[in-house]
């Protein structure tokens, strides 16, 4: 239906990028995914298990890497141009190959907040003090030095998320759940320790997740307290002293723990992207043949990004059927 | 018997006898509303022998040469004495000529037609006496047109500052009201109607010159000239030693008589990196203390970020800052807090041990940031020092935020926890790493055996003392000075010595008492983030006008403030002590 010229280059081969190259392949359009890093699934291949349920991320990663089997990718290599020619994308490489495009999709996705910024919860002073994503590969590894069966473990929401302080005044949306997962699996790991959650409201939209908040509590005993932590300080036996505020008790509350996870939420130096309009052209940017998709433009669940893929891929192939 | 009146010296005598008269009230109104003791005070400064020399010097240098401005800017020095101290000259060397070319009083006028024209003969002698015939007449008469000349020069500049301020070094200018417009010009044009009613003797001009005077003088109160008398006042108040309690009353009213509205706070003002806030800048300030608009006053005694620049390029030296907290204590009265907390706390028994030691004061900002009270603790360590934290199990405010919201009650319950605290303690040395914690030490609490160190001057003491081994690195170090820390205290250069113990100093644009607020501060009220945001980009600027790889401060509130906003490293000098002691 589309003429062999057709050619989208997709930026970031994370969940975003997978699935679109696995949609615009079925759909017959020639594809290429560009990766900085030497392995493709972003993010997702970083993670262990995913709320609500814990399912494996490989498991969904995997299904996502045998979908896109005969698009090309080339790993190790990021964009350094993109130069547009009439209608032709000249896209340029690392290694100065240049690649023409019909269209470009853009799903470069999310940094981690970096947890440095909050010197306050003391991560990267206080050994103890540990970010999501490191729990998540001491989960995959299981192993990591900072983690000796700690007996008390605290977790801080909204760690650049919602923070006015920081510049981020969004939810990051992922969060609240994962940290309720994590903390379930602290509790299955450690059945001796005492998990504390310190959160601002939780947020638990999507399907399941409020089951997850209930099955947290009644099923594995984690306490859930309402209260931003202001402060980390060290003990001198090593522990950490957090100082929060319960607010549904209206009280200040001080607590000693062997282990500190921030729950660091998304970011992008240069911002989220642009798109043209938030409710009907979500993956449409204002520069004509330019698509995107994925946490680049606002946080996003893992199936809210795949949904978020598939839509884009709507988009371009309208776009280029509409070019001929 | 030479003529020694006409009609046209009606105008200016009336204008004359107003302002000496608006004068006397407002003397008698700043007097009768200090508090008695400050009456007495004054009394004492004016015959003690020291003072009374410092007031002559003062009212010199400050009002008539305009010292300060000279230092500043030498062309808006010579626009400011030359129209000062011209005008002083011609005003005193006036008097000489009346009471030397016509020595004996003319017995046929009546007491009050002879003090009359005592008021008005110095101003239009050359109409009484166009002739100067004598050699002492001819020099004087000489003296009197080079001072004038003088005057018209330094007219002459302000008119070409009004046209393009940059030729004397200044960005922005005051906007001027109707009044205050109107004023200016009458002041503008005396000189020239004088000079030409001397040279050329016609009556228009005569009359011209003497009815400016009088539209001068009936403006002079309620416009800035009226700092040409205040200011001398104020200097005898300050040299007194009398400081401000309300935002608009005695000492405080002299200030807002004195402020000549020059504007070279609004260049020095923060916020002004934003016109739209260089409307809030000290000098408007004061205009609105002196309509006594309610609205406007808190609105810009709350968003200030009380960094002080203004106060330290104001060359009257209006404090500004104490005016707002004044206005701001007043807002703030009725405000309640609950203290009940402070009962709970004390301070740990392992703390008040016997034995020579140093009490550490981290405060919240420097709980916010842990990093400073790791590196504190190492240099401790390093130090051979015995020390002890006095808040790490979570202390109290210092009170300073609490002043600054105007909550004089509520800070002073804390200083006397904290002051309770610390004597327990039976420590002889407190350091403390925040500016903001520092200041209220010093200017509040009363410990008088207690040597009171911020962390920097602790530092380069046991530097200086070879306790610490540093190596020194080749990273080129700005050194940002704290607005706490600096302006106050003058606490310039044992930050930058610990600087150059540890990499190479490079200084800023604007530094030292010029150095700009980082836009954290804890005075503001009601900044908005992107108004702190803005002044933040810009103290950032100023910092990075040398290259710098890395920056330092000594401040933790700075520190944060500065870290989120840039790339390059940000570290407090404590840190970067740590990091190279070994």
């Amino acid at each position: 239906m589309l003429d062999d010229m057709n050619k989208v280059v997709i930026k970031g081969g994370g969940a975003a990028g997978l699935r679109a190259a696995s949609r615009l392949k079925r759909n017959g359009i020639d594809t290429v995914v560009i990766e900085r890093e030497s392995t493709l699934g972003g993010h997702l291949a970083q993670w262990d298990r995913l709320f609500p349920d814990g399912q494996k991320a490989k498991d969904v990663l995997d299904r996502l890497l045998s979908d896109i089997n005969g698009v090309e990718v080339m790993t190790n290599h990021t964009i350094t141009e993109i130069q547009r020619e009439n209608d032709i994308f000249k896209i340029k490489l690392d290694d100065n190959t240049v690649i023409q495009a019909d269209a470009v999709l853009d799903t470069t996705g999310f940094d981690i907040f970096k947890a440095e910024k909050k010197q306050e919860y003391g991560y990267g002073i206080y050994d103890r003090v540990i970010t999501n994503a490191e729990l998540e590969s001491f989960f995959k590894t299981g192993s990591d030095r900072r983690i000796d069966n700690p007996k008390k473990i605290g977790f801080v929401h909204c760690v650049g998320s919602r923070d006015i302080k920081v510049g981020n005044t969004y939810c990051s949306k992922v969060c609240c759940a994962t940290a309720l997962k994590q903390a379930c699996e602290m509790r299955e790991a450690f059945p001796e320790s005492e998990v504390y959650t310190f959160y601002m409201d939780l947020r638990m939209f999507g399907k399941g997740y409020e089951d997850l908040y209930l099955k947290a509590q009644q099923d594995y005993g984690v306490k859930c307290v309402r209260g931003r932590v202001s402060e980390v300080a060290e003990a001198k036996d090593g522990r950490l002293v957090i100082k929060a505020e319960d607010t549904l008790l209206g009280k200040p509350l001080k607590m000693t723990l062997d282990l500190l996870v921030l729950m660091c939420g998304m970011e992008r130096k240069d911002g989220f992207i642009a798109t043209k309009n938030g409710f009907v052209e979500q993956n449409i940017t204002d520069e004509k043949g330019i698509f995107v998709a994925g946490t680049a433009i606002q946080p996003m669940t893992l199936p809210e990004t795949i949904a978020n893929a598939d839509a884009a891929v709507l988009d371009i192939v309208e776009f280029l059927k509409r070019r001929k | 018997m030479m003529k020694t009146f006409d009609i046209f010296v009606i105008p200016f005598v009336v204008g004359m006898v107003f302002v000496l008269m608006f004068c006397l009230a407002a003397l008698g109104r700043v007097i009768l509303q200090m508090p008695h003791s400050d009456r007495r005070r004054l009394l004492v400064s004016l015959v003690t022998p020291q003072t009374f020399l410092r007031n002559i010097r003062d009212i010199f240098c400050d009002c008539l040469l305009h010292v300060k401005i000279w230092k500043r800017n030498p062309v808006l020095g010579f626009m400011h004495s030359a129209i000062a101290f011209g005008w002083f000259m011609i005003i005193v060397i006036g008097h000489i000529e009346v009471f030397v070319l016509q020595p004996f009083n003319d017995y046929n006028l009546s007491f009050a037609q002879d003090l009359g024209s005592k008021l008005y003969l110095p101003i239009f002698f050359r109409f009484f006496s166009p002739e100067a015939v004598s050699p002492t007449a001819k020099t004087l008469a000489f003296l009197m047109d080079f001072f004038l000349a003088l005057i018209l020069c330094g007219i002459l500049t302000a008119f070409l500052k009004k046209i393009k301020s940059t030729i004397v070094g200044v960005k922005r200018i005051t906007k001027f009201g109707f009044a205050d417009s109107v004023i200016r010009i009458a002041l503008w044009t005396i000189f020239p109607f004088r000079l030409a009613a001397e040279t050329t003797q016609l009556m228009v001009f005569w009359w011209l010159y003497s009815l400016d005077l009088c539209l001068f003088m009936f403006l002079l109160p309620f416009t800035r000239y009226m700092h040409i008398p205040s200011e001398m006042l104020l200097i005898l108040l300050r040299n007194a030693g009398i400081k401000s309690k309300s935002p608009r009353q005695g000492f405080a009213l002299a200030e807002m008589y004195s402020c000549p509205g020059c504007g070279l706070c609004i260049d020095a003002c923060p916020m002004s990196v934003d016109d739209e806030k260089s409307g809030m800048t000290s000098v408007y300030f004061i205009r609105n203390l002196r309509k006594n608009d309610p609205e406007k006053m808190r609105e810009m005694a709350e968003v200030c970020l009380m960094c002080g620049k203004c106060v330290s390029v104001c060359p009257v030296a209006i404090q500004s800052c104490d005016l707002k907290m004044n206005l701001r204590k007043n807002e703030s009265e009725n405000l309640i807090s609950d203290l009940s907390y402070l009962n709970k706390v004390d301070i740990s028994e392992n703390i008040c041990e016997k034995g020579e030691k140093v009490l550490f004061f981290a405060g919240c900002m420097t709980h916010l940031t842990p990093r400073i009270i790791k590196s504190m603790k190492k240099i401790f360590e390093k130090a051979g020092e015995r020390y002890e934290i006095m808040d790490s199990e979570g202390g109290i405010c210092c009170g300073r935020p609490m002043l600054l919201a105007g909550k004089t009650d509520a800070a002073q319950a804390v200083i006397a926890k904290n002051t309770e605290m610390i004597r327990k303690s039976g420590a002889r040395k407190l350091v403390v790493s925040c500016p903001i914690c520092y200041r209220v030490f010093k200017e509040e609490y009363q410990l008088e055996d207690i040597e009171i160190q911020h962390h920097s001057q602790y530092i380069d003491e046991i530097i200086s003392k070879g306790k610490l081994k540093l190596s020194r690195t080749k990273s080129r170090i700005v050194y940002h000075d704290p607005c706490e820390l600096g302006r106050p205290f003058g606490i310039y250069d044992e930050p930058r010595h610990v600087v150059e113990s540890c990499g190479v100093l490079v200084e800023a644009a604007q530094n030292r008492n010029m150095s700009v607020c980082c836009g954290g501060s804890l005075g503001s009220i009601t900044m908005s983030k992107d108004k702190r945001d803005a002044v933040t980009d810009s103290s950032l600027a100023n910092l990075m006008a040398n290259h710098p790889d890395e920056i330092a401060t000594a401040c933790p509130l700075c520190l944060k403030t500065f870290a989120k906003k840039t790339d390059i490293q940000v570290n407090d000098i404590a840190e970067l002590v740590a990091e190279n002691c070994s």
